[in-house]
């Protein structure tokens, strides 16, 4: 007998047998000497299946998205977002501005497949560890800088972050009713570009598998925005600006988010023919469905606020659970409106692995996103969450580079490499004994026994 | 002609000579395609979405870096020709597919006959990528599934994009259930995170993205995941399955609904045009004539922006970060309705100008201590297609349309060795 297709599924994406799997991006090493989320988040996608990420952050206080905490409150002395975007990467600090630690750079990215920075344009240059000097004793490199205006071109030293990437392409002014700007929420414009940067790494990488030849890239946060919006071929078409419409969304009709008459919203956005004939059936108002007949024509603004308005008064009339019950039945998209709580309670994400609950050596038992996407024989996997500032210093620079103690210690007295100022963010949670952890202190899972062998 | 540049930073102070040269050297360089190879042109797609742009943009990222794409249509067309702004459309086809179907071929199998599934299935057999968003379940029942394709191809890449997945509980439960963008964010908690409720109703309701925020993300994780299978594919000679869940697209990338709910137990409340993360001033402020965008970090820059506001009066009460959480609305309401009191008697650019000539002022400061606030104009979206910089970058292309000239973006970027490009768009 046939399997069913759903325990077929389930069976090769089963959470249980995640770690005995293999990685696909095993063996490649990733150096990431960005900050906050644009660059570092290119990283932990990569980290996520099976790449040796390397986060390099400046001595002392760190990345300074370390201190993002959201309305200033800390979770065990760390950032939850800043380790959302670092998870399972290997944590050193480096001075860049120091002849010393120019030279442990190099040495890194002379063993290294992938630089990701995302400094603003030219800075990398001015300390010697772009792309010109890195590719002079690594020609393999892929070298990806992320800046939000590129690297040439009138305004490419200004600087840039979500915020001003959203107002540059113009997105900031599509959200929300005409005469008012909401940005979009959860640092959507850099998340995108980040994952668009990852696709430019993966396409480079898979050509220097073929050819041996690596690259520069220059990714653009801004032009990643202006890539996914429709506003700049409306003008071209129509000479008219589209700008924002509220709950609307103007490619679908009827479209928008209603309330419930148990004071819930739902969403609704009717896409296609058989949709639209699915909810007239749903509504019981097949008698439209001569009137608008035409999908271009439905999507005419009169008709589009026509028929909201009908779907409006239908909807007050029934509660959440009938809707989707109606929806389901009839086949139109619809569906609840969730807010984080809901998000994390959902139980499918968690059978999916998209919530994942992990148990951290340093962090204890937590819940974290898991891999962006669901791989059923490489599956991305979350191996450690983020470490305070440093905490690989001796495991990277003993292993990789085969610097001893002393040699550590020197350029710890310069103060080329160092560790954690006493901030929450930057230092290990108050419980845990750092000077136990033989990574920290010595740089090796066996810990002294190692050393002294 | 002397070339004037100012930057923001000490970092670059005295090298900016030395950094010309290298962009002189970095145009040439990333400058055109031409004449340069494509990453991916081994590679063979076929992308079978239907009404679905989440499919549409992975198959364009990946026909941007040289893949083979073609892009299987139901009799009639693929509906998403007709999902448009308001209705516009060129000659039948709507502005969204006009912009996905660059690169692609577009080839029309009807997968409901016998003929058409034989024509797919020697198609497949083909393929290193096969990206469907049919729903679960759909493509198994007709034969051409991952369990059946993958017996006589052995290294596809199946990349499924649905509503809820291909597995789990919810995935079987709601497999008949449609998805559009908006449901999608709706789903992802993009809406109860945006929108003032403090607004008269309907302004109040939660909001939705104004862009295809979920279809695009979804496209996005759906390339990479393409990508790393393919690098797997490249080492092993296996292929494998790939979802993506367009539903929760959001959430796992960005994570910050999970990790926020997590940490603090409740839902994060909706603030209208103040940030979670950020103490205030940050965001899009209305102004004389539209808005700007500030962005004050850090307390130095708080204190620069009401030094070029000339509102210094307010430091006293305002100096730290911590003053400035937005944990309290209505502390900080305070604060808001007099900067934007002040706000109010400027232009954009005399705003972005202060804030510029401050910045320069301030990267030339020994000390560093005179703070960077960034205020930037907000364009208009004319504005932003007469930039000078995204001319110089070529970030618009201009294509012909059965005669009619139409500006679509570009690739998004710029690389020496495999740029992505744009070919043609409409092939049939």
């Amino acid at each position: 007998m046939k399997e069913d297709y759903f325990s077929f599924t389930q069976r090769i994406f089963s959470r249980d047998t995640v770690f005995e799997k293999p990685e696909a991006l095993n063996g490649i090493r990733v150096l990431d000497i960005g900050g906050f989320v644009y660059g570092p988040h290119i990283g932990k996608v990569l980290a996520q299946f099976g790449a040796e990420v390397i986060k390099i952050e400046p001595p002392f206080d760190g990345d300074a998205y370390r201190m993002g905490f959201i309305h200033g409150r800390a979770w065990k002395y760390s950032s939850p977002l800043f380790q959302c975007v670092n998870t399972g990467k290997y944590f050193v600090t480096i001075d860049f501005r120091k002849p010393e630690g120019k030279e442990l750079f190099m040495k890194l990215a002379q063993i290294s497949d992938i630089v990701i920075e995302n400094f603003r344009a030219g800075i990398v240059d001015a300390w010697g560890i772009g792309y010109s000097e890195v590719s002079k004793i690594n020609p393999r490199i892929i070298y990806i800088s992320c800046s939000g205006y590129g690297q040439f071109g009138p305004l490419k030293f200004f600087p840039s972050q979500d915020l001003i990437a959203q107002t540059a392409s113009g997105i900031a002014f599509k959200t929300g009713f005409p005469g008012k700007a909401y940005k979009l929420p959860d640092a959507y414009g850099d998340h995108l570009p980040a994952m668009c940067g990852a696709v430019a790494v993966l396409a480079a990488l898979l050509y220097r598998k073929r050819t041996g030849r690596g690259q520069y890239i220059d990714l653009s946060q801004a032009e990643c925005l202006i890539r996914i919006m429709h506003d700049f071929t409306y003008i071209s078409v129509t000479g008219k600006e589209l700008s924002n419409t509220g709950n609307v969304d103007p490619t679908m009709s009827p479209s928008g988010i209603f309330k419930t008459c148990d004071g819930k919203f739902v969403a609704l956005a009717i896409a296609t023919d058989e949709q639209f004939t699915a909810l007239l059936k749903a509504m019981g108002r097949t008698d439209l469905a001569t009137e608008f007949e035409s999908t271009f024509d439905r999507l005419k603004p009169d008709s589009l606020m026509k028929l909201n308005e009908i779907v409006e008064g239908w909807v007050k009339t029934k509660t959440e659970r009938e809707i989707i019950k109606l929806g389901m039945e009839y086949r139109f998209p619809v569906a609840r409106l969730l807010d984080d709580v809901g998000i994390l309670d959902d139980e499918w994400r968690r059978e999916r692995g998209s919530v994942v609950e992990v148990d951290d050596e340093m962090y204890g038992k937590a819940v974290f996103p898991g891999p962006v996407a669901m791989l059923h024989k490489t599956p991305g996997r979350i191996k450690w969450l983020a470490r305070p500032v440093g905490y690989h210093n001796r495991y990277v620079f003993k292993n990789l580079l085969g610097l001893s103690e002393e040699e550590i210690k020197k350029l710890e007295k310069k103060r080329v490499i160092g560790y954690w100022d006493n901030v929450p963010g930057c230092a290990p949670p108050s419980y845990y004994n750092i000077e136990k952890d033989p990574i920290f202190k010595h740089g090796s899972v066996g810990g002294k026994d190692e050393q002294e062998s | 002609m002397s070339k004037k540049v100012e930057t923001f930073s000490h970092h670059l102070r005295g090298k900016v000579g030395y950094l010309l040269r290298l962009e002189e050297n970095l145009k040439t360089i990333l400058g055109s395609p031409e004449g340069k190879p494509e990453a991916l042109c081994d590679v063979f797609v076929i992308e079978a979405s239907y009404a679905d742009f989440a499919g549409a943009f992975a198959a364009s990222l990946l026909g941007e870096f040289g893949a083979e794409v073609v892009k299987i249509e139901p009799p009639g067309g693929d509906p998403a020709r007709k999902i448009t702004p308001w209705g516009v459309n060129v000659k039948g086809y709507g502005i969204p597919y006009l912009i996905e179907s660059r690169n692609k071929q577009i080839v029309e199998l009807n997968l409901k006959s016998r003929e058409g599934l034989e024509k797919f299935k020697k198609l497949a057999a083909k393929a290193d990528v096969l990206i469907e968003t049919y729903g679960p379940g759909v493509f198994d029942s007709l034969g051409i599934g991952y369990r059946q394709l993958s017996e006589f191809n052995p290294g596809l890449i199946y990349v499924a994009i649905s509503p809820y997945g291909h597995y789990s509980s919810r995935a079987k439960e709601f497999s008949k259930m449609p998805s559009t963008d908006l449901t999608a964010q709706a789903e992802s908690g993009f809406p109860s995170l945006i929108g003032d409720p403090a607004e008269p109703e309907p302004y109040n309701y939660p909001l939705k993205a104004g862009i295809w925020a979920a279809w695009y993300m979804s496209g996005a994780l759906a390339a990479a995941g393409a990508l790393i299978a393919l690098y797997y594919k490249r080492t092993t000679g296996e292929g494998q399955m790939v979802d993506i869940a367009t539903h929760d697209a959001l959430p796992v990338c960005n994570g910050w609904p999970i990790v926020s709910a997590f940490t603090s137990g409740k839902p994060r409340d909706r603030l209208g045009m103040h940030d979670w993360l950020f103490p205030y001033p940050y965001g899009y402020f209305k102004c004389k004539d539209g808005y700007v965008t500030i962005v004050t970090m850090r307390n130095e820059d708080f204190r620069a922006l009401l030094k070029i506001l000339g509102r210094w009066d307010l430091e006293d009460d305002w100096k730290y970060v911590t003053d400035r959480l937005t944990d309290d609305l209505d502390r900080i309401n305070v604060l808001a309705r007099e900067l934007e009191k002040e706000l109010q008697k400027y232009t954009r650019d005399e705003l972005a100008k202060k804030a510029w000539e401050w910045n320069i002022k301030s990267a030339r400061d020994r000390l560093r201590a005179r703070g960077f606030p960034f205020v930037i104009k907000g364009p208009t979206f004319k504005e932003v297609l007469e930039e000078n910089h995204w001319k110089q970058r070529g970030t618009f292309m201009k294509v012909n349309i059965n005669g009619k000239e139409v500006i679509v973006p570009a690739p998004f970027s710029r690389c020496t060795e495999t740029p992505p490009r744009l070919k043609w768009t409409l092939r049939e």
